[in-house]
């Protein structure tokens, strides 16, 4: 397991991935111990057109998934308990997780609020032992102080690790020890290998390509002939070579983003411009405290047969003027709104930030009216900063009773 | 006030009201008329005619015509019979003229027209061509109105108000909110403002006398417009198509001549008593009626004139009341002869009968569209065919609407593609939501907020006219042009078509010729030329299929599955029990076969097996008993009618063609009344009438006269006789010519189960229709799922060059897409080209083609030979099945249902206790489980209204059916789908040595 390396030699890394199964439903029995041995379903509770967010176990095998209508998740999982996501509590205890694997390693990637963990502990072992021991400690104190019991497993890049948890789901642990990736790989079949689309899972289907092992018998020549530019990747993915580094999630982000997932897909025009206008509030107190402004404001639509659609809108100097943003906004939303379907999500992102030019205007005393508007733009800003950002926005027609029911949540 | 410019739903996607609605609100409101102005379209006209008539209005016929790409419109309303003919040609030249402009082309048709428009240049442009213009000042007074006024008083017009509206009352606004939304493919949900917005209803007459209190005149001035409207309705008596004659004779002249020459060809030069007389009564009553220039068209069409100036006769089946008529027989349009048949003449002609006759014709249906190309184009501008009115059904209305409130596709499919056919007449009062809720194969199916809402308005779209689309057969052919009867317009095929649907033409006194397409005359065709490419003597003309004994055995079997008009599960249910294979058996028993009267089947088949019988009653005579002494054909109704009560023929006749109508009850009132005081005056006992009236009930809706079934009944014999003695040819023919009663999977079962080999596709061997000999089918190139016709024509012109030599040759030669080569593999269709690979490799293979025809940059002189795939495995047995199933839609060499105990352990143990259907029959009275494929079913409904299935199951031996009563029904309906396997527990029983299973419980096969 130890090799000696010396001078410039590629280090064998040590990756360490945490995966807590069933986040949400994991952190709701924490907070809730009641809940331990029972079927849960957390879906949003008030609309009756909802999809469900995370599931138990026990709800898993009855046949419950990920994005199914809550009615028919209660159809086959008769006995489940229903509860309403609450995305702030485990956002908290994401961040409390992070906390125990920081004491171990700086480079730690996490996802969005899933219980997945990649902790690079490679070089570390002076300090804190083996890194399997690092594992184990790990698991002992969150199991201690959160009350969560994660999945960890090790290998020596991200890829080895993940396709090891997706093995011991949902307990436990696995360790693949360094050159032994390959023969690892090998036997397992083929859907346990991350980094696939569907497309791609199809034609290896077809091929009789079952297990990992398969893959990895063909030459990067001959995977050119099904998988044209894919080949390289599929190659080293089948051989578990991996040199993707683990990234710290960055302070100083180059993106304004906000998003809204409409607890009863709708479709509504007030309701969806509404809670646009929401995200675009948010934005704007967001990019004036960064002294920015955006170039390009984009609107990702998820329609309720699950089509995503993107559409940007772009501004040539820049702009973090609510009214601006807001028609910027509208604009990218009548763009990628062509469908006759119900909207279920609705991300607003505003890139091309650049910052915002200290230079006043020469003539400023022609542009009373955008004087004016600054003026009271410092004022709800001032107002949102202290009531929180929802508690004031431009004039709206109709207030989305789900935005409201989001402004909940995260107070 | 006299209400002009009033829109119905005809107006389509427009309006909300039937003109019968529109009618009753103008008579409550006190209106002593009506002008029903559509747009562009006369559609609704012998409605609204009806309907003023029933409330005594008097009718202004018109319509609204408007300009493609402006938002101009003017209302003609009809003056006389000249302004008519002129409305329909203008309403034609809107529809199919390119560039149709109000300015230009109205002028010209505008003669005794009335002439309302708000636009002051078109006003000009037809004042100075002296037409009778007025001004149209809209529904209530406004600033442009009053300009408009000003104007017309200058110029000495009228100014009148209009309704101007789209709805018949206020109420509607939200229906006509939707309906707006899906025609301009809108989805949002409607706000308080959409449902209110300013869109015109009929108002009282007060409303408009308060609105235009400020303007007098313009109220009381449509009073005289509209007296200057007379004409109260197009009434050109019985429109015959015309004949050009032939050598100068006049249409009587040749007709007879033409009838006795081909009775000459029928029965021999010595004609017979018999046969003379019936022609000459015939020919007279022909003459009399003055239809003898419509039989010679009809004959014209069925031998069609070729280049060369001689006639050929197509195949063809004439159908209908026709095939009583021995001219017609003689004329070769019909097939049966009707004097050995006994076919009631008087069904299809008769001196009192007012309304025209129609002789209906089967084409093969491939041949069918060729066949009005050429009538079409003979009589240019003389013929046109009838249009149909498609209105909302449940499942259209439910789909659109809920696409109007965003709900996606494959939630709407959900929920639409389980509710069983309903026809807008549903029986109850219950909502559209109360129906779908209470429907068993909905069970379980989500219908929470918005489907309430959905479902609300979709009810009220339910009967409302949806576009036009064309009769599928229908012709008629006029003397005048066409479009002076009229309106004509374009189906979007290119044909042209006349605006009234079948009723309203046969109102109007157009003849109609039928002119259908016929998927059996396919079959025999491509069988009988199948049987004769090898050799065999099959002479089409002396072939009398009825008289063979083998083909008669088969029939009384009930071997039928894939004969025509006899293979349904009822039917061949009917002929078992019958036992009996004769041709007048065959026609009562494909008579008798309608939705209500499943007694009188019993009742038959008892009585025929000896069964003691007495006539309905002693007054009735002899009339009924060549069929037992039961009603069977339509025209028994008309026969009973005329021996009991005294109906004139012609009385009888209306009766039995009232009973086949939607709308009969009001109708029906008069006629029975009239027959039980016929039947009294003859002293018939009052509870005998009863029943006698009841019997005559049970031919509502479905039902056929003897000339029809007897017609049909020899397609099927020929049919049978086929299948009987060339099984390969024939279920091939059955296959290839497609449209049967059952899907090809269940055709491919019935192959099997005959002892036919069936062969997979093969590129190098398969034809694009299935082909049969020697107890082989060999699977056509069209049953695999998604290949396009070019790459089939591509296939098979290749093919003709040189075989292919292998799977690289076959690729570069061919150029299949992507799904096209992969299904092809699938099949296995390849697998006797590629003999080293298996069907991997050979996807391999496929998918290394493409890549090196993608990255070769330019055009090479020689083939680069494919790189060496790698040694992949073979697909598992099961998957190979799978993707086979998958592009056929059935399996070459097994039955879905014996891989079961392959498939799963548990499948294992329980097969064990499985019978096969095949061995049913020794165990009458018990309750067995079989494993069996669901193939087909019909929905059923109790006499107390409660919802039954008889479904068609089979496994590899045979095929039995099954019956759901209600209850096991509702608790099982939702898991039934045709195209799946499922075990069954029920009760064998046997009735007349046919077996019938009662199905208790239903449990789903799991397959993978």
């Amino acid at each position: 397991m130890h090799s000696m390396v010396s001078g410039f030699g590629l280090r064998e890394r040590s990756i360490l991935h945490f995966n807590v199964a069933d986040f949400a439903v994991a952190v709701e029995r924490v907070a809730d111990c009641s809940l331990r041995d029972k079927s849960l379903i957390v879906a949003p509770l008030h609309a009756n057109r909802g999809l469900v967010y995370d599931m138990s176990e026990e709800a898993y095998r009855d046949g419950v998934r990920k994005g199914m209508p809550i009615k028919q998740a209660m159809r086959v999982s008769k006995k489940a308990v229903l509860l309403s996501p609450r995305p702030q509590l485990y956002q908290k205890a994401m961040g409390a997780f992070l906390k125990e694997l920081q004491r171990y390693s700086p480079l730690i990637e996490s996802g969005q609020i899933d219980g997945h963990f990649f902790v690079d502990v490679t070089g570390s072992h002076r300090l804190y032992g083996p890194p399997a021991d690092v594992g184990w400690r790990i698991r002992r104190d969150v199991r201690k102080q959160l009350g969560i019991n994660p999945i960890w497993t090790l290998g020596s890049n991200r890829l080895v690790s993940k396709v090891a948890s997706r093995l011991v789901k949902p307990v436990g642990e696995y360790i693949v020890n360094h050159g032994e990736e390959a023969s690892f790989l090998a036997p397992l079949p083929i859907e346990l290998l991350p980094g696939l689309n569907l497309k791609e899972l199809e034609k290896m289907r077809e091929f009789h390509l079952t297990t990992i092992g398969a893959l990895a018998q063909l030459t990067p020549n001959q995977l050119m002939v099904p998988f044209g530019g894919r080949s390289g990747v599929l190659h080293a993915l089948s051989h578990g070579i991996d040199d993707t580094l683990i990234h710290k999630p960055s302070t100083q982000t180059d993106i304004v983003v906000g998003e809204h997932t409409f607890a009863n897909d709708t479709s509504d025009r007030n309701e969806v411009e509404a809670a646009l206008a929401t995200l675009v509030g948010r934005a704007g107190l967001a990019l004036r405290g960064q002294k920015k402004v955006t170039r390009r404001v984009g609107i990702w639509l998820s329609y309720c047969d699950g089509v995503q659609v993107i559409r940007q809108a772009t501004h040539k100097t820049g702009t973090s003027a609510e009214s601006l943003l807001q028609s910027l906004a509208l604009l990218a939303l009548k763009r990628c709104w062509q469908r006759r379907t119900r909207i279920r999500y609705c991300r607003l992102v505003c890139d091309r930030l650049q910052r915002q030019s200290p230079q006043l205007s020469l003539f400023a005393g022609n542009d009373t009216r955008g004087i004016k508007s600054r003026h009271v733009e410092g004022a709800m800003d001032s107002i949102r900063k202290r009531f929180g950002c929802d508690s004031i926005g431009l004039g709206r027609k109709y207030r989305s009773p789900a935005a409201e029911n989001r402004s909940q949540i995260s107070g | 006030m006299f209400p002009l410019r009033v829109r119905s739903y005809y107006s389509l996607m427009q309006g909300t009201s039937s003109p019968e609605s529109l009618c009753k609100r103008a008579k409550s409101l006190g209106y002593t008329g009506l002008a029903l102005t559509d747009t562009d379209n006369l559609y609704g006209l012998w409605k609204f005619l009806k309907s003023c008539k029933t409330y005594n209005l008097k009718p202004i016929v018109g319509a609204e015509i408007s300009e493609p790409g402006s938002k101009r419109v003017i209302t003609c309303l009809v003056q006389n019979k000249e302004g008519y003919s002129n409305l329909c040609q203008l309403i034609s030249a809107r529809k199919t003229k390119e560039n149709f402009s109000l300015a230009a082309d109205v002028a010209p048709l505008a003669g005794s027209l009335v002439i309302l428009s708000s636009d002051m240049d078109l006003i000009d442009i037809y004042v100075q061509a002296h037409l009778l213009v007025a001004a149209d000042l809209g529904s209530r007074p406004d600033r442009k109105g009053r300009a408009l006024r000003l104007y017309a008083q200058d110029r000495g017009l009228y100014a009148v108000a209009t309704a101007d509206s789209d709805l018949g009352a206020k109420k509607e606004s939200s229906l006509r909110w939707l309906l707006r939304a899906i025609a301009e493919g809108r989805s949002d949900v409607p706000t308080e403002e959409d449902k209110g917005s300013a869109v015109n209803y009929l108002c009282s007459q007060d409303d408009y006398q308060q609105r235009f209190a400020i303007w007098p005149g313009v109220v009381s001035d449509t009073e005289e417009l509209a007296a200057l409207c007379t004409f109260s309705g197009p009434d050109n008596g019985i429109v015959m198509p015309p004949w050009k004659g032939e050598g100068g004779l006049d249409a009587q002249e040749s007709l007879r001549e033409k009838a006795y020459q081909g009775a000459r060809g029928r029965y021999g030069d010595d004609l017979g008593e018999e046969v003379v007389e019936r022609l000459d009564y015939e020919l007279r009553i022909i003459e009399q009626m003055g239809f003898s220039s419509y039989f010679l068209v009809v004959r014209d069409i069925v031998h069609r004139k070729k280049e060369d100036g001689t006639r050929e006769k197509r195949r063809i089946c004439g159908r209908g009341s026709g095939a009583a008529s021995l001219v017609a027989y003689c004329l070769m349009i019909t097939n049966v002869c009707p004097v050995k048949y006994n076919l009631y003449f008087e069904r299809f002609l008769n001196p009192e009968r007012k309304d025209p006759p129609d002789i209906d014709i089967d084409f093969s249906w491939d041949e069918r569209d060729a066949v009005l190309r050429d009538v079409l184009g003979d009589f240019k501008g003389y013929a046109a065919m009838v249009c149909t009115h498609i209105f909302f059904q449940p499942r259209m209305a439910i789909r659109e609407t809920a696409k109007v409130f965003g709900l996606p596709g494959g939630e709407i499919s959900r929920v639409t593609s389980k509710i069983p056919y309903m026809h807008g007449s549903r029986g109850g009062a219950e909502s559209l939501n109360d129906t779908l809720t209470s429907l068993p194969a909905l069970r379980g199916q989500d219908l929470s907020d918005p489907w309430p809402a959905v479902l609300a308005l979709a009810e009220q779209l339910v009967g409302l006219p949806r576009y036009i689309s064309i009769h599928p057969g229908g012709v008629v052919i006029t003397p005048e042009p066409i479009n002076t009867y009229v309106p004509v317009e374009r189906a979007p095929k290119g044909v042209p078509i006349i605006q009234w649907e079948k009723d309203s033409a046969e109102e109007a006194g157009l003849v109609k010729i039928d002119l259908l397409g016929n998927r059996s005359l396919g079959v025999i065709r491509d069988a009988a030329a199948a049987v004769q490419r090898q050799g065999v003597l099959l002479d089409e003309n002396n072939w009398y299929p009825e008289e063979d004994a083998a083909t008669k055995c088969s029939v009384a079997a009930g071997n039928t599955m894939g004969c025509f008009y006899i293979e349904s599960p009822a039917m061949r249910l009917l002929e078992q029990k019958a036992g009996s294979g004769d041709f007048e058996q065959l026609v009562i028993q494909s008579s008798i076969i309608r939705p209500a009267a499943n007694e009188f089947v019993r009742e038959y088949v008892r009585r025929l097996h000896g069964g003691a019988w007495e006539p309905l009653c002693d007054e009735i005579g002899d009339i009924l008993d060549e069929t037992f002494g039961l009603m069977v054909y339509q025209e028994d109704v008309s026969k009973v009618a005329v021996a009991l009560a005294c109906f004139s023929h012609g009385e009888a006749d209306a009766l039995r063609k009232v009973l086949s109508k939607k709308d009969k009850i009001v109708r029906l009132r008069e006629y029975k009344e009239k027959f039980f005081a016929g039947c009294t005056k003859n002293r018939i006992v009052p509870k005998e009438i009863v029943r006698m009236w009841e019997m005559m009930m049970s031919f509502d809706g479905y039902s056929f006269c003897k000339p029809h079934s007897a017609s049909y009944a020899r397609v099927s014999f020929q049919a049978a006789y086929l299948k009987c003695h060339h099984p390969a040819e024939f279920m091939a023919a059955v296959i290839s010519n497609g449209g049967g009663y059952y899907s090809t999977f269940a055709y491919v079962s019935e192959a099997k189960r005959m002892g036919l080999k069936v062969m997979a596709p093969d590129v190098t061997m398969s034809e694009i229709v299935w082909s049969g000999q020697n107890k082989e089918v060999r699977v056509g190139l069209m049953a695999i799922h998604g290949l396009s016709e070019k790459f089939l024509q591509r296939v098979l012109c290749e093919r003709q060059k040189k075989n292919f030599q292998s799977e690289y040759d076959f690729f570069g030669r061919t150029v299949p897409s992507d799904n096209e080569a992969r299904a092809l593999i699938h099949c296995g269709a390849l697998d006797s080209i590629a003999t080293h690979a298996n069907r991997t490799v050979l996807l391999w293979q496929w998918a290394s083609f493409q890549h090196v025809k993608q990255n070769r940059s330019c055009g090479t002189l020689f083939e680069v030979p494919l790189p060496e795939p790698p040694k992949l495995p073979a697909p598992e047995p099961m998957t190979l099945l799978r993707r086979e199933y998958s592009a056929l839609g059935f399996l070459c060499q097994y039955h879905p249902l014996e891989l079961l105990n392959v498939q799963s352990p548990q499948g294992g143990r329980a097969a064990t206790t499985l019978v096969k259907i095949n061995a049913l029959h020794a165990r009458v009275g018990q309750r067995v489980t079989i494993a069996a494929w669901l193939l087909t079913g019909k929905l059923i409904s109790t006499k107390t209204g409660e919802v039954m299935e008889f479904l068609t199951f089979e496994d590899e031996t045979s095929i039995v059916e099954t019956t759901f009563f209600p209850n096991v029904y509702r608790a099982c309906a939702h898991v039934l789908q045709c195209g799946r396997g499922y075990k069954l527990l029920g009760l064998i029983e046997e009735d007349f040595g046919t077996l019938t299973f009662t199905v208790e419980s239903v449990e789903q096969i799991a397959f993978s």
